[in-house]
Parts: C-alpha cells; structure tokens; sequence
C-alpha cells in the first residue's frame, strides 16, 4: 500500500512538474544580490503593464552575472561594480543607477572634510581622538557595518581595508540604525548610503554628509561618478540578446522606474 | 499479595559533588533556555507588530518590506515535500541496509557510513553549487522547487541514516530472531516489527531534517531561487521563507523589522509541521496497536 501511495505520489510530482506554459516571452536574469531587489520591482510593475512577459530574477552574485549572460544561461546579467579588464569585451555594460557611500557625523561635529587617509586611521583605530582633525577633545566613536553589507564593501573597498582591520565601537546592520547612533552621540562616525544620508538630512535629521579628499557627497557627484566612495549597478548583455530582454533592458534605463531606484536608497542616473 | 516496600526517600541534601554538578547542569539548561527566549522575545518585539491574517496570504511588495508573504510559505512547503519525498526511502533504506543487511564491519559498511558521516560535514553552500550543477543543469531541472527539494534532500541525508540506524540498532536484540523463529521472511519482520518500533526514533530524525530544511538559505539561493511568484508547478523557481529573510536582513534597505516578522512565521512553522510529523507517528504507531 506504502508503495503504491509512494509511486502514485512520484508520478503526479513529475507530471506537474513537466506541465511548464511555453507560451510566455521568459527574460532571465542573474547576478548581484544589491541588483536584484530594484529589478525585481521593476519587473512587478513591467509585468503589469506587458502581458505574455514573465521576468526572472536569480541572484548570485556579480561574477555570476557575467558568467551566466556569456554561457547563454541568462539574458541580462546584473553587475554591482565596473567590469574588470580581464572580463570579456564582447559584453556591453549599461548603468541603471549609481550607488554611493559617504560618511556621516553629527551637525555640532566641527570637522566638515577626511581625506582618505584620515578614515583609515580612524577606522583602524591609529586616530583616536577628534582633536587630531580640530574637533572638540572628544574619543572618535567608530560605527561599522555588519558583515555582508553591500555599504560596507564599498566603504572598506575604497580605504583598501579588510574588515578584520578595522576597530570599531558599534557595529549596526541598517543605515537608519548608523544615523541614529550618530545622532544620540555627536562624536560618533559612520557611513551608509547616499541615498540615505541625503533624505534625511533634508528632512531635518540632525547629520551632515562629509565630503571626502574635497569632493562634497552629492547625489549628483555620485551619479557623474566623480565622488570616490561609490560604485555603478550595471545591467551587462551580449550581441544576441532578445527583443525582449531588450526592451525591458530600455525600461529599466527609463525614468519610469527611478521612484523604485530611489526607494532602495541608490542614485539615479538616467 | 505481598505488598512493596515503599520506595527510599531520596535525600534532600547531596553531597557536595552532587551538588555543584546539579547547580552547573542547571545554569546549562537555564542559558540553553535563555539564548531561545532572548532570539523569540527579540524576533516578536521587532516582527510581531507587522503580523496580521494578510501577510500569511499576500504577495511579496516593495522588496519585501510591504505585502506579505503567501507565496513564499506554499513555495518553502512545496521545497519540503520534495525533500522529504527523496530523503525518508532513501534515508531509512540506507540506514536498515547498513543495520539489517551488511555486517557492521565489512569494507561495504564502513565505506557507506564514512560517507554518510563526511557528508555530514560538509557545508551548505557546497550542496547549492552542486544542486546547481546537477539537478539544474545536468538534468535540467533549472531554477526550480523540486531541484531545491533534491537539494536539501542530499544535505539533510546524513541526519536520518544516522538517528533512523542508532534507533534500530537500539531496538531489544531478541527481536530479531524471535521474528524469525516465528518463520517471518526478513521483508515482514523490517515491516511489521522492526520499522514500527524503530518509529519515534525515526521521527525524530525527521524533524531535525525539517528544521535543518527550513532554516537553509546558502543551499536553496543557487537552486530554487529567488522568484516571489506564487508556484505553478515544481518546475517554477520559489523563493523560500529562509532566503526571503536573507534577503531582507542583507540586501534590502529597510527590511530588518519585516526580516523579523518573515523569521516570526518561519519559527512557528517549523514548530507546526514538527508537530504534524510527531501528532502523525503516534496516530500511526496507535493505529497498528489496536489491530490484531
């Protein structure tokens, strides 16, 4: 009796799972996990509006997305940094947004510009007090990120620095938890995204978005990639790539969805 | 009838030894216990306020930090069927293999039981790449459910061959070849004797898979992905409650105190579908007791 349920039970999972619609366009993509959320918005309100397209979004990883989009396994890779000169040529890059980083302190916090040399030796702990910078004679309170936050592989990616070097007094995983930590105690420093950073600031939190080696932290120094802590999101595809891919490639360079790219705290471009 | 000795009291005050043991083996417990409470109390403080009947039914919106969650939890059920579809024959027919059929000692045992256990050993994400390879390209499964629940099948394999054989090999010796001088063939006596009374251990071997199964991200990323559609059929990809909290905790802005209601909800499954596993064994074991 076992048996037979445990045939019966076999042969309806397969068969269910062979009945896949053919019928739908498919536009696949894979690749970074700080893409995929935006294109996954994206896609609800593409799919609302193009009947017969079903969008698909894998993660994975940058690398992946290249990989996958050469081999023929995805139509669009998803690519969270510049392409390396060793990666193929044959791909082509468009950017969909911009995603920077700046650091952030409280606005009674007199210093107004670090260089990058400066947040090393703040983030490893070689600088300890504000005085050094002609702040008040206060200890420098160091914010981290968690490990595994994209912002913080941005950050520590600029300053050269393992997270291992860095020695810090709070570590808090969401950009709103390091501007309220910069904002119960105004000796404390921390960085999160642009995006962020800008909107509240704007809405009356009490921060200031510090400019780094001279270049103020604007969302549009980030955009015309002139601020330095920053990386672009990048949609890569090869020559034969689908019409279809192709067009949901165009609305995803449209302005159409920079309220989706806004909402994730990144920078539009286009 | 000669009636019993009532029973020696015990004494109230040990000896000293005793005692720091006892003391120690509490404050074990009362850690052990604390660490659970502090990780619920934590979840629901920040999860608890989003819960309502259409986060259970909703979509996914905005990332994850509107809508709800309904097609997640069918597609995490679906991933689990899957796995344990594969995992229960092939784990407990490994294990009464190993405990039934081979001596302990022969090359063949050991060879399998090594295997077992070093797959025991090795981590998730190595299950994921492999399901990827595998399950999604070699036999063209692709991103999907059942390509997932293969996965995981794989992963939580050693748990079951290990507590289903320590279950039978703690089964009273003389059963065995009592079934036999009773003239029952080895099918029948592994079918009505040995499996039935093998069960609870069985059981429990199950809802460790479970918890194992549920909780899996780095396994099911590269395998059932990522897709927040509800599930048409096992060959759509499904995102799982697991990967959705990742998701939330890693890569979206914003998504902490939806992160905790997804883990909230992910906590009380794994504690209803235990339940479900443990409530189904009794009624079962139950059931063959009452027919002659």
């Amino acid at each position: 009796m076992i048996a037979k349920t445990a045939a019966f039970a076999t042969a309806a999972l397969f068969a269910t799972s062979c009945g896949k619609k053919e019928s739908s366009q498919v536009v696949v993509l894979t690749g970074a996990s700080t893409i995929a959320p935006i294109v996954v918005d994206v896609a609800k309100r593409y799919e609302a509006s193009h009947p017969g397209v079903r969008i698909e979004v894998q993660t994975g990883g940058s690398s992946r997305g290249i990989a996958d989009t050469i081999g023929g396994i995805a139509d669009l890779g998803m690519v969270s940094r510049v392409l390396k000169d060793d990666e193929p040529t044959k791909l082509t890059a468009h950017r969909i947004a911009a995603d920077g980083v700046c650091v952030v302190l409280h606005k009674d916090n007199p210093v107004s510009d670090l260089s990058k040399q400066q947040l090393i030796d703040i983030y490893t702990g070689k600088t300890t007090n504000w005085s050094a910078f002609g702040g008040p004679d206060a200890k420098i309170v160091v914010a981290n990120k968690a490990e595994g936050r994209s912002t913080l592989e941005v950050f520590l990616g600029f300053l050269g620095l393992d997270n291992a070097d860095v020695k810090a007094d709070v570590v808090v995983g969401e950009n709103l938890h390091v501007i309220n930590s910069v904002v119960a105690n105004p000796h404390t420093i921390g960085y999160v995204s642009i995006g962020t950073a800008a909107s509240e600031a704007k809405s009356g939190t009490p921060i200031k978005l510090i400019a780094t080696d001279g270049i103020a932290a604007t969302t549009a120094a980030v955009a015309d990639g002139t601020f330095p802590i920053g990386r672009p999101l990048n949609i890569v595809h090869d020559a034969d790539t689908s019409p279809a891919a192709k067009a949901f490639l165009d609305y995803l360079m449209s302005k159409e969805v920079n309220d989706i790219i806004e909402k994730h705290f990144f920078v539009t471009v286009n | 009838m000669p009636t019993l000795a009532p029973p020696q009291k015990r004494r109230v005050f040990p000896v000293l030894g005793d005692r720091v043991f006892g003391a120690f083996g509490m404050a074990a417990a009362l850690l052990s216990f604390g660490l659970f409470a502090w990780i619920v109390w934590d979840l629901a403080r920040l999860g608890f306020p989003q819960l309502s009947w259409g986060y259970f039914t909703g979509e996914v919106e905005d990332s994850g930090r509107a809508g709800g969650i309904g097609p997640l939890l069918v597609s995490s059920l679906l991933i689990l069927v899957c796995c344990l579809g594969l995992v229960i024959p092939l784990g407990v027919g490994c294990a009464l293999w190993l405990s039934e059929f081979v001596k302990r000692r022969s090359v063949a045992a050991r060879l399998v039981t090594g295997g077992v256990d070093l797959l025991a050993s090795v981590p998730s994400i190595v299950f994921g790449l492999f399901g990827m390879v595998f399950f999604g390209q070699v036999l063209g499964m692709g991103f999907s459910i059942l390509a997932g629940g293969l996965t995981l099948a794989c992963m939580i394999l050693p748990i079951l061959v290990r507590t289903t054989l320590s279950a039978l090999e703690s089964l009273p010796a003389d059963l065995r070849p009592a079934a036999a001088a009773l003239g029952l063939t080895n099918t029948t006596a592994i079918a009505k004797i040995l499996l039935p009374a093998a069960l609870p251990g069985i059981v429990i071997g199950i809802t460790l898979g479970i918890g194992r199964a549920l909780s899996e991200t780095a396994a099911l990323i590269f395998t059932s992905g990522y897709s927040i559609r509800w599930p048409e059929t096992l060959g759509d990809s499904g995102r799982s409650l697991s990967v959705h909290i990742y998701d939330l905790a890693l890569n979206v802005a914003g998504g902490n105190t939806m992160a905790a209601s997804s883990a909230l909800v992910l906590l009380a499954l794994i504690l209803l579908v235990n339940s479900v596993a443990v409530a189904l064994s009794e009624h079962w074991l139950r059931r063959r007791h009452q027919t002659p």
